[in-house]
């Protein structure tokens, strides 16, 4: 039986999630000063590596870097995350 | 004056055509159909000349990220040169990059970003849970699905399950990212 490509599922549908456990987090705040684009770049960010594993066991790494106020949207919704999960 | 008019508008529309093609990585913008749209009477042999002069100016202002006193300055020299440019242009460049500035800035931004780049954050939080790899039912966990990628490449998505300890524990480490980032800001 051929397998077509998988579609995105919409977030709120929670069947078919293969969902991961965060162990560990590191975060590093960093300042991206020059490129061969743009000698003067002056662009704060953050750098997260987020260790999870899933649930075979295996873990895996991945590094993701957002700006500034992409970072203050984080951790924004992990507060509203944390206010829901408490009346829950 | 009509003549002037004119050639503001072109000059503008060669501003973003240039833009496009530098700093947004929109490929089909070639010297013929910027030619052929923007400044059709003029001959190909003073074109070209005329579009490099433009290119240069407009990528020299966007690497430095000039700021509004340094733009005067710069275009300024650029007047008083040989081969440089007129007034009138000066006044278009600077109109350009005043309404571009933020937009070519992220561009750039965006390519010199070679690793993961967050795009976006979604979540739910589900009143009752039933695992088979957990011990306890009936815990709410919430269901974070981030989704990040490479410039130029598609999405990946990570879905990742906290319960509430878990929540805490990374708001815990949001905070101190936080805390460093309001002091980087004020040492700025």
């Amino acid at each position: 039986m051929a397998e077509s490509p998988p579609l995105r599922e919409p977030v709120l549908d929670a069947k078919s999630e293969v969902t991961c456990q965060l162990i560990d987090f590191q975060w590093k705040l960093g300042m991206a000063v020059s490129s061969d684009q743009c000698r003067s770049l002056k662009y704060p960010y953050v750098a997260v590596m987020l260790k999870v594993a899933d649930h075979s066991g295996q873990v895996n790494s991945k590094s993701i870097k957002m700006t500034i106020p992409q970072f203050q949207n984080f951790y924004r919704q992990f507060k509203e995350i944390a206010a829901v999960i408490e009346t829950v | 004056m009509a003549g002037e008019l004119e050639g503001a508008k072109s000059l503008s529309g060669l501003l973003s055509g240039l833009a496009q093609s530098a700093f947004h990585g929109h490929a089909g913008i070639t010297e013929e159909l910027l030619h052929g749209q923007l400044y059709p009477e003029v001959p190909p042999e003073e074109f070209r000349p005329f579009l490099a002069k433009m290119r240069g100016i407009l990528k020299s202002i966007a690497s430095a990220d000039m700021d509004f006193n340094q733009l005067e300055a710069f275009l300024t020299a650029q007047t008083k040169k040989q081969g440089g440019i007129t007034c009138d242009q000066a006044a278009v460049i600077s109109k350009f990059w005043k309404s571009h500035k933020t937009r070519i800035r992220e561009s750039l931004l965006n390519q010199s970003r070679w690793d993961n780049g967050l795009r976006g954050l979604s979540w739910r939080v589900d009143g009752k849970s039933q695992s088979r790899h957990s011990a306890q039912i009936d815990t709410p966990v919430a269901i974070v699905e981030l989704e990040f990628g490479k410039s130029g490449q598609e999405s990946e998505f990570l879905c990742l399950e906290f319960d509430e300890v878990k929540v805490k524990q990374t708001l815990k480490r949001l905070s101190e990212v936080e805390e460093s980032i309001n002091s980087l800001m004020q040492a700025a």
